[in-house]
């Protein structure tokens, strides 16, 4: 389908559009050698191994943070534990503990809705995360299917958690009523 | 393999997270990028922008006392920034869509969600090396054109100049 395009405005919006060139973009010679270096599988492959090779110390550094995680939930720190969750995500994937970075992920989701809704999280959703978290970053056997089903059911309990935050939200007075409406 | 050292290009790193930092700085190092700057807020970021005017930046989005997002708007919107289109790409563990919008609409250019791979991190440079995306400044926003495709069936509302034949303005 061909949409044609109005030949007069209601309105002229005061946007302007600045193209590459008319602002400093990367030389020719620069970028054609970069974008060939990017392409490398050589360069590609020595980056594979550079992020394989901190797998290690990344997973020290995620139980680290476990044991943060653990301190901020015997205080009861919502915020605290938010962030060493968030911590967490973000270094599991390239410490090699793809089903704990999925499990803090799940966490951060669900209090990060909590948070929004002005709602008081289920502790005993919070309570099973952390331990899961925790149980499976020290587990020998992280990468096995176990990690992954507990990661798994998990995830479909947050987002029956999510959907009743969304109802919730939805049924609030006020959100209802349409902008404006009678 | 390339082999080329780009002794003239220069890298910004975000990241409070040591770890994460080292990890970016050797992928930029491994892709032969001689230059790698690192800060580990918003706040000492822009003290290394205008001293070093970086040709790319690396960020993450939660930091403390300055975040990714509110470093992408100094960057994009601060008189004293010294190259308001600089590439900013955000390497991210957060997926929340609320936080991603934020970050676009703050000006980010691509986005990297955590776990990094090489060919990840390597596809958004490519990116914003080859397909530099046009910027555009209106009231509430400056940064990168946050329309990536161009949808045919689209029938408005046609809001920007250039979606009008003709440029006369109504009075």
């Amino acid at each position: 389908m061909t949409v044609k395009k109005p030949t007069s405005p209601h309105k002229r919006a005061h946007a302007t559009k600045i193209q590459p060139g008319a602002y400093p973009v990367f030389p020719r010679n620069t970028a054609s050698q970069l974008l060939r270096a990017l392409r490398d599988p050589e360069i590609v492959a020595t980056a594979a191994r550079v992020i394989a090779g901190k797998a290690e110390e990344l997973r020290v550094a995620v139980l680290g943070h476990i044991d943060h995680l653990e301190k901020a939930a015997r205080a009861a720190d919502m915020v605290r534990i938010f962030e060493q969750a968030h911590e967490i995500r973000g270094l599991a994937g390239n410490a090699g503990l793809t089903a704990t970075g999925r499990i803090a992920n799940g966490l951060c989701k669900y209090l990060d809705a909590i948070d929004r809704a002005g709602s008081r999280p289920d502790q005993e959703l919070v309570a099973l995360h952390l331990e899961a978290i925790a149980r499976a970053a020290r587990a020998e056997d992280e990468a096995t299917r176990l990690g992954d089903t507990v990661a798994n059911e998990l995830a479909v309990l947050v987002d029956k958690k999510l959907t009743e935050i969304n109802d919730s939200a939805r049924r609030k007075p006020g959100r209802d009523a349409p902008s404006g409406g009678a | 393999m390339s082999g080329a050292t780009f002794d003239h290009l220069k890298a910004l790193i975000v990241e409070d997270n040591v770890h994460m930092r080292t990890l970016l700085r050797s992928l930029l190092t491994a892709l032969g990028v001689k230059h790698v700057y690192e800060a580990s807020n918003g706040a000492d970021a822009f003290v290394i922008l205008r001293d070093k005017s970086p040709d790319m930046i690396l960020t993450d989005l939660s930091m403390k006392p300055i975040d990714g997002i509110a470093f992408t708007r100094e960057v994009r919107l601060s008189h004293d920034s010294p190259n308001p289109y600089v590439p900013i790409i955000m390497v991210t563990g957060h997926t929340e869509r609320l936080k991603v919008e934020a970050a676009r609409d703050a000006g980010v250019t691509e986005f990297l969600a955590k776990p990094i791979t090489a060919q990840g991190l390597f596809l958004r440079i490519a990116q914003i090396v080859e397909r530099p995306r046009a910027f555009v400044r209106c009231a509430e926003y400056f940064g990168p054109d946050r329309r990536r495709r161009k949808d045919e069936t689209f029938t408005g509302p046609w809001r920007r100049h250039e979606d009008f034949e003709s440029g006369v303005e109504l009075k």
